[in-house]
């Protein structure tokens, strides 16, 4: 797969295969197109005046999402998204969650109910917050906004779960905690995440693909890249030779 | 540690950083340049505070000011009589209303024949109108000394002729009148002299018509005839008497107010002496000052004519109560047709109000005491509850700033109540669904509304919207719209209208301003949970940038309520409290405004007199209003950037 920002390519000759319920890591120096690949896959790049995929498709479930009856609200509500910076609305913890629910068209109060809960608890929130559901968002910590963001993307029950760099304005704490949350998330979840930090992607994936200048050097499990890379620009990104 | 101890500062490290420190008179050069930056962002607050200083300087004497004034006005016994002459005016509206109801009840029978009279009234004078060149050579010729000779006078008679038949021929008769009845009065046309003194007898026979169907008429409606003109004439006797006391009081007045002039002159000329060194001038100023003596006014003997007659007047007043209700009860229940029915009972509704109305004034009278204070707060009170502002009255200014303030309050709404939805929701598609060109487009556009000079706007209200309102007003399918078809080109509506448009600037920028505002992560959240862009729109950035558009929303009210040069041009200027019993169709009728009358009436008092003050206290109250107006848009701006952090 081929990506163009206009004339200038951001991605080239892609091909990588997620793995089915599994946390698969995007490594990579700044610039070389983790997050622009993370963007495809739920088609957010596509307001961006100009930016298109220019050869090869991406394909969810074995559908190609730029396929002429593919209805974006749908795509997205399979693809979840957790963002670099946490950006709960300013709402209160129980809207926030049930956001993507009603927008899908959800009333049902017993439905949203039920929904908010099981997502809150599979963002091991719902022990912090179940009494305070009607609080503001923007009142808690920062690691909180954040799970809460998983809680909203989760609510929806997508299939996938795009994460971009999700813990990079957390402190340790924080990360900890998402980062356990990642490993149980990904028994339901096919789960993507963009980090920086390759300590962290040791940590929670399964799967690493590095990138470098919009191309894929090396994919395969984690383990195998880490203590044995095939190519010799990963080992040196690995060693920190160049970042 | 003793400091001996301490390393000693390298010499070099003096030698690199040299003291280069140069004084201006004794200032250091970066304090001259920070207190010359910190002057001038002071000056505005300093001008603030001095624009509140004079406001309040002007304006704060005016308490005392009319303070004096109102108790002049109950010295002089003008109170007392107003006791009575204020209920006395409702006489005048409930009997306009019967005078109106008679005409409605008569109108079905007497139309037809008083349009016949009419339209041969009118007939005759375009007829004459047609042959006047000829008309005026005859009576010239008749009135001349020595008359001509005859046959000069036939020819010039026959000229009148031809010309009075054909222009009896060419007139357009409408079809009030019959065939037969076109041909005679065709006929009597063309037989116009100037000899004939008496009107054609078709034209007498058709007034005839209408006093017999007059008559008839009033026949036909005795009870309500009699009754209004009973109605009519019942205070006579009281508006008499009351006017009688009137003129008493008003010269007590005036002679109170001289006294006090040339008290004041007095006072002024002594002053003038203490301060000149030339002693002939001392001492011809000291001379003019004790020439500036009035004569000793008796208030109280004044006064005391007057309360002696209170006796009187309550007679007056139960003779006048009793007639009128007497004239009330005798009104009959059916009166024809809906229009008269409506004025009917109008009249009887108020009858009762009037009547207790006048009841206590009688009353009043008593209790009345002309040496009783007149307490600060009640001058207080007659500015900010007052419902009357009158001025250069030949009996007694009062300055209530009620129907300014009602003024001005309504056109505000109506401006804000168009404005706001225009703007917020041209904010919002510019904002998030017009494209990069539209945009170049529309902001410009909004903006460059204000550029244009209020004045011209004015210009444009009286030209075209007044008129465009005036006529939708009297298309038969918008009669639903209360208030119409409307009285007043110039009125609160066509205002608040203008105020909009100039309003809707400030309101879209700074609307545009709070979406712009709204996190980048609300938005890209929203989207990738799926949200259409609608979705986006009404459920994230609008709820996100309420407090910025309610500021701006806040905003343009206090732009809209300092506006003067379109209210004063648009607003149609009545000083009266808008009458809301009429619905929401109030809007359609003339007001004035707090900064219409400063703006109207500043030029032309004079300086220091309590009118001058009064304006001034307008203009405290239309400051303070500003302010507070924007310090809310501001308390609600800043919430919104708290939550925003």
């Amino acid at each position: 797969m081929d990506f163009c920002y206009g004339a200038s390519r951001a991605l080239e000759d892609i091909s990588l295969d997620v793995p089915y319920h599994r946390v698969t890591a995007l490594i990579g120096p700044s610039g070389c197109g983790k997050s622009t690949l993370l963007r495809c896959i739920n088609r957010m790049n596509d307001r961006v005046p100009g930016a298109r995929v220019t050869r090869g498709q991406v394909r969810v479930k074995g559908k190609n999402i730029h396929d002429a009856d593919v209805d974006l609200t749908q795509l997205r509500k399979q693809v979840g998204m957790v963002f670099q910076k946490s950006n709960p609305f300013a709402k209160s913890i129980y809207d926030n969650v049930a956001y993507g629910l009603r927008i899908h068209g959800e009333k049902n109060k017993a439905v949203l109910d039920e929904a908010v809960e099981r997502a809150l608890r599979h963002s091991a929130l719902w022990d912090e917050l179940k009494d305070r559901l009607g609080a503001s968002a923007l009142a808690l910590s920062g690691g909180q906004q954040q799970r809460l963001c998983i809680a909203r993307a989760i609510a929806t029950l997508p299939d996938v779960l795009l994460m971009d760099e999700p813990c990079s304005a957390l402190d340790p704490i924080s990360t900890l905690k998402i980062e356990e949350l990642m490993s149980q998330l990904a028994r339901e979840f096919t789960v993507i995440i963009v980090t920086h930090n390759m300590q962290q992607a040791v940590r929670v994936s399964d799967f690493t693909a590095f990138l470098h200048l919009g191309k894929i050097i090396e994919f395969g499990p984690t383990e195998d890249i880490f203590t044995n890379p095939r190519e010799k620009l990963t080992e040196d990104y690995l060693r920190g030779i160049f970042s | 540690m003793d400091s001996s101890d301490l390393p000693r500062r390298p010499e070099l490290r003096n030698l690199i950083i040299r003291n280069r420190k140069r004084t201006i008179l004794g200032f250091d050069p970066q304090q001259i340049i920070k207190y010359f930056f910190g002057a001038n962002a002071s000056t505005a607050v300093i001008v603030l505070v001095l624009i509140m200083i004079f406001l309040v300087r002007e304006g704060v004497d005016f308490l005392p000011t009319n303070r004096h004034e109102l108790q002049t006005y109950r010295q002089a016994g003008l109170e007392f009589c107003d006791l009575v002459d204020r209920p006395l005016r409702e006489h005048q509206t409930l009997s306009s209303s019967l005078r109106q109801c008679v005409s409605a009840a008569l109108e079905p029978i007497v139309k037809d024949a008083r349009e016949r009279r009419n339209a041969a009234f009118l007939l005759k004078t375009q007829a004459e109108e047609k042959a006047a060149r000829q008309r005026e050579a005859l009576e010239n010729a008749l009135e001349r000394e020595p008359p001509p000779a005859e046959d000069q006078l036939a020819a010039l008679r026959k000229d009148l002729q031809t010309a009075a038949a054909a222009a009896s021929q060419a007139l357009i008769y409408p079809s009030l009148f019959t065939a037969e009845e076109t041909a005679l009065f065709k006929a009597q046309l063309a037989a116009l002299s100037p000899e004939l003194t008496d009107l054609p007898p078709f034209i007498q026979a058709l007034s005839a018509e209408f006093m017999t169907q007059d008559r008839a008429a009033r026949e036909k409606y005795a009870d309500l005839v009699t009754a209004q003109e009973e109605f009519d004439e019942a205070p006579d006797d009281l508006h008499e008497l009351v006017d009688e006391l009137k003129e008493q009081a008003l010269g007590a007045k005036q002679s109170v107010e001289e006294s006090h002039a040339l008290a004041v002159n007095r006072q002024q000329l002594l002053e003038a002496a203490e301060t000149t060194a030339d002693p002939d001038e001392k001492a011809s100023l000291i001379k003019e000052a004790e020439a500036s003596v009035g004569e000793e006014v008796d208030l109280t003997a004044l006064t005391k004519e007057l309360t002696a007659r209170t006796g009187e007047l309550q007679t007056q007043i139960a003779a006048y109560v009793e007639s009128a209700e007497k004239a009330a009860a005798s009104l009959p229940d059916d009166v024809g047709t809906p229009d008269a029915a409506a004025l009917l009972q109008k009249a009887k509704k108020g009858l009762p109000a009037h009547v207790q109305d006048m009841r206590e004034a009688a009353t009043a009278l008593e209790s009345w005491r002309v040496d009783k204070p007149v307490s600060m707060l009640r001058v207080i009170g007659a500015f900010f509850f007052g419902t009357e502002w009158i001025t250069n009255s030949s009996w007694q200014d009062f300055f209530g700033f009620v129907p300014l303030l009602t003024g001005s309050v309504v056109i505000a709404l109506i401006a804000v109540f168009i404005a706001t939805p225009i703007s917020v929701i041209a904010a919002i598609y510019t904002n998030q669904f017009a494209t990069d060109r539209e945009k170049e487009l529309i902001k410009p556009v909004i903006e460059f509304i204000q550029a244009i000079p209020s004045v011209v706007l004015g210009f444009i209200g009286i030209s075209l919207v007044g008129d465009l309102i005036k006529e939708f007003s009297e298309v038969s399918w918008l009669q639903w719209i209360p208030g119409f078809p409307i009285q007043e080109r110039l009125n609160m509506f066509n205002a608040g209208c203008l105020l909009a448009f100039m309003a809707v600037p400030t309101m879209f920028s700074l609307s545009e301003d709070a979406l712009n505002n709204v996190p980048r992560g609300y938005i890209d959240a929203s989207d990738a949970l799926g949200a259409t862009k609608l979705q986006t729109v009404f459920r994230v950035i609008v709820p996100a940038g309420i407090s910025g558009i309610l500021s701006a929303v806040l905003l343009g009210l206090g732009r809209v309520i300092g506006e003067t040069m379109v209210v004063l041009l648009v607003a149609g200027n009545r000083i009266a409290i808008p009458d809301f019993s009429a619905g929401p169709g109030v809007v359609f009728q003339p007001a004035h405004t707090l900064t219409g009358i400063i703006a109207q009436e500043l030029g032309e008092v004079s300086r220091g007199s309590s009118h001058w003050q009064a304006l001034f206290m307008v203009g405290i109250v239309l400051f303070t209003i500003s302010l507070l107006v924007n310090w809310c848009a501001r308390a609600v701006a800043r919430r919104f950037e708290s939550q925003k952090a």
